[in-house]
């Protein structure tokens, strides 16, 4: 076979390494520069509306949205806070109802808790069913399948 | 005072009770005549399902000449008509509230009942056919008699009303508003289909693998409308909403996006049980969850217990559609633990590295996904029933993990199309994976090169790349083996929806990361540039109609056509909704909002621009998964049953790969 020697260890190392390389320049670089307006989408994005239910002020065209938008725009344009800073302010402007991303204690936590626990559980039982698999592989046939692979491999 | 309501009123009163009747009726014919094996009532099936289909589209028809010739007798068409509605949104305005969308969902679900009576007709002797067909009349009854009794849209409204507000104004300035719905319906009704077969199935005690066979295709165009539905509706919402997003994470969205997890599933897994007989009662499991998942979402959103920009007005028909959702879960986890013992299925599964590891492993993934979808629209409720608080569960926590969840299944889908049933070697999975890998590093490479940052992007678009190779490796080697026959079937057309599934990760990928935006003050005569772009402000227009007023801005982008963002107002709902504007590439979008506070100041207007890299795409990805479906559900090329493992399969490909 020609093509065999293309896929040996060493052309995947190279590609291995290549990839890595790749992904730590490309995600530690800095990305180009943020416009105010991008500064403001970005902090609207994890507030709430806090008079349309589900909405965050980014996506809401509501009064209280448009309001607070216009807030969080004039203390990006004064350029002194950071943006967790300005969404502080606005917390403590508004209330805590305004903060779009649950928080991680008290009953809240138990949003990221359980997902993590419902992931840990399925894959749990996925190990455990091939453990089971592994363990139970005495291949007891059936009258009935017995029949059916023989009628199979005489039509065949 | 209530005035008695016109002809339109009584008729489709009437037609509603004629369609419970048929479907009480058709209910007992199919489920006493497959019990008592009788097959002089089993020639009746087909008579009454005409009769409820026949009743369905009548109901529908006459809401329709209600809407049509402005019938405001009715409450219905005091809530949704007006006089000056145009004719197609006046003719989409009857499923714009919950009653009418209620009495399409009672339509589709009779129309599918008549095509899978036809499509029986010659199986008619099948006790298993009649079962679900009795199924299939029961789902009517329920719903007849919720669009009759608690969401009755012929009910009489008040007196001397002779003009509505007509739709909500969101419902009434994209043609999309045509389609999204009927589509997404068609979906979800659709999944009644197999739902009704499986429950069949477990009465029958026939678990094996023929009812499944019979109805996968059923499953895939119901899993094909749903997906276009939703594709659909995320155009919509970017070419209506100008927050220059496709998806909210909004309950509804959610409520649509669960049953389509589920069946996704269904459609991976259903595979390990048509090849190796097992994952028995997982498959019914998710057949049950889809088609249970449909009636909560129908709940949840519906009912007015959790709002959204989608949520129609409170009604009464929560209760019933939380009562038919607990009857559908008792009775089929009953049925799953009845006939238990028949259906454990012998077998193992050796190895995770083979196609059926690979499927477990893709449905403990879209379990969790599922989890996570739902747990985020219930959550909200959760805390305001136990510490009667309200917080709000968005955009945020989803994305943070489905981000994570949506990467491990691109790494799945660049993997599991290469393994073989059975088990894989080590050598295969090296030879298999080694060019598709490669396309992998290409992508990557290309996106740092023109740009790209952060790690999540950049592994989309690496691992995009590399699950599209082992996507184009599958069609390749089929193509140049059966020619043209290579792209049909269920592998070659699956590998088409992947396509469609990658390029659509890409590109939300690319657009919700690189998305920038700006907002300009033009004036007409001054040329504004951003992000390389040249906005010109040609003229601000006010155009007047008897139903609304729209202010246009006319921006000259890049020197070339005008576009028109509007903020209209529609007089009778005293609403302002802006209308975006959108210039499409396939590099870019750049999509322009006007701004409020509208002045009338002809010579200034407040742009809002977004350049949204690669957006154009979601909608191609959508396109190719459609395409995808359709060829899969052709049939393609079996082999032998016989063959135990896909090593022959592996043989061929080995002689054409040399």
């Amino acid at each position: 076979m020609a093509t065999r020697s293309v896929h040996n260890k060493w052309s995947w190392m190279l590609l291995v390494i290549l990839a890595a390389a790749l992904l730590v320049f490309g995600s530690t670089r800095t990305s180009g520069p943020q416009t105010q307006s991008d500064r403001i989408d970005a902090i609207t994005k994890v507030l709430a509306c806090p008079t349309c239910q589900g909405e965050s002020v980014y996506v809401s065209r509501a009064s209280a949205a448009e309001s607070i938008r216009a807030e969080v725009a004039r203390q990006v344009a004064s350029g002194q806070k950071t943006d967790d800073e300005i969404i502080a302010y606005i917390e403590a402007r508004f209330g805590s109802r305004v903060l779009l991303v649950p928080r991680s204690t008290g009953l809240d936590a138990m949003i990221w808790v359980l997902p993590v626990f419902v992931l840990i559980c399925a894959t749990g039982t996925l190990v455990f069913a091939f453990r089971r698999w592994r363990v139970e592989t005495t291949d007891q046939v059936s009258e009935e399948d017995a029949q059916l692979v023989e009628r199979a491999l005489r039509e065949k | 005072m209530y005035a008695a309501s016109g002809i339109n009123g009584a008729l489709g009163r009437a037609l509603l009770l004629v369609g419970i009747i048929a479907s009480l009726f058709g209910a007992i014919a199919a489920i006493s005549s497959a019990r008592q094996r009788d097959q002089a009532v089993a020639k009746l099936i087909p008579r009454f399902a005409i009769l409820v289909f026949a009743a369905g589209l009548g109901a529908f028809a006459v809401m329709e000449r209600a809407m049509i010739t402005r019938d405001f007798s009715l409450a219905y068409v005091q809530k949704v008509g007006s006089v000056s509605t145009p004719a197609l949104f006046n003719f989409a305005a009857v499923w714009s509230a919950l009653e009418g969308s209620l009495l399409m969902w009672v339509l589709l679900l009779a129309g599918y009942t008549l095509a899978v009576t036809f499509w029986l007709r010659k199986k008619m002797d099948d006790v298993l056919s009649r079962y679900a067909l009795g199924v299939m009349f029961i789902v009517n009854l329920f719903f007849f008699v919720l669009s009759f009794g608690p969401a009755n849209p012929f009910v009489a409204g008040p007196a001397g009303v002779f003009d509505g507000p007509g739709p909500n104004p969101l419902l009434q300035n994209h043609l999309l508003v045509m389609f999204h719905p009927p589509m997404l319906y068609l979906g979800y009704v659709g999944m009644t289909v197999p739902f009704a077969f499986a429950i069949a199935a477990l009465i029958t005690g026939r678990v094996g693998e023929g009812w499944l066979l019979a109805t996968r295709r059923w499953t895939l165009f119901a899993w094909g409308f749903l997906t276009f539905g939703i594709v659909l509706g995320s155009w919509w919402s970017y070419e209506v909403l100008g927050w220059s997003g496709v998806w909210a994470w909004d309950p509804v969205e959610n409520a649509s996006l669960l049953p389509w997890i589920t069946a996704t599933a269904y459609i991976h897994s259903v595979l390990v049980q048509e090849r190796r007989g097992m994952l028995r009662v997982w498959n019914l499991s998710l057949l049950v969850a889809t088609f249970s998942l449909t009636i909560l979402g129908t709940f949840l959103t519906r009912s007015g217990v959790l709002n959204s920009v989608h949520a129609f007005s409170q009604s009464a028909i929560g209760p019933w559609l939380l009562a038919f959702f607990a009857v559908i879960v008792v009775v089929s986890v009953a049925l799953i633990g009845w006939r238990g013992d028949r259906l454990h299925s012998p077998g193992s599964i050796d190895s995770i590295m083979s196609r059926e590891g690979a499927f477990l492993a893709n449905n403990v993934l879209f379990s969790v996904f599922a989890f996570v979808v739902l747990l985020g629209t219930v959550f909200p409720l959760v805390v305001e029933a136990l510490q009667s608080r309200t917080i709000v569960v968005g955009e945020p926590f989803f994305d943070r993990l489905t981000i994570p969840i949506g990467i491990t299944m691109l790494t799945i889908m660049a993997i599991a199309p290469v393994l073989p049933w059975r088990k894989a070697s080590q050598e295969l999975l090296s030879k298999r994976l080694f060019w598709p890998a490669w396309c992998g590093v290409i992508a990557l490479a290309v996106s740092v090169w023109v740009g790209a940052t952060g790690l999540a992007p950049l592994l989309t678009f690496g691992l995009g790349g590399f699950a599209a190779g082992s996507a184009l490796r599958q069609v390749v080697l089929a193509t140049r083996r059966q020619g043209i026959r290579g792209l049909v079937g269920r592998a070659n057309g699956g590998m088409i929806v992947h396509l469609g599934v990658i390029i659509i990760s890409v590109a939300l990928a690319a657009s919700n990361s690189f998305t920038h935006s700006q907002e300009l003050n033009l004036e007409v005569g001054k040329v504004a540039t951003f992000s390389g772009h040249t906005f010109e402000l040609v003229d601000v227009i006010e155009e007047k109609t008897d139903r609304a007023t729209a202010v246009k801005a006319l921006v000259k982008v890049d020197g070339g056509k005008a576009y028109a963002p509007a903020i209209t107002k529609f007089t009778k709902q005293g609403m302002n909704v802006g209308t975006p504007s959108v210039k499409t590439g396939l590099g870019n979008d750049i999509y322009l909002t006007l701004e409020p506070p509208v002045r009338q100041d002809e010579n200034k207007a407040r742009i809002k621009v977004f350049i949204k890299p690669l957006l154009l795409w979601l909608w191609i990805g959508g396109g190719l998964m459609a395409l995808g479906t359709v060829l899969a559900a052709f049939p393609g090329r079996r082999r032998k049953p016989t063959s135990p493992t896909s090593e022959d399969d592996f043989a061929a490909d080995l002689l054409v790969m040399q």
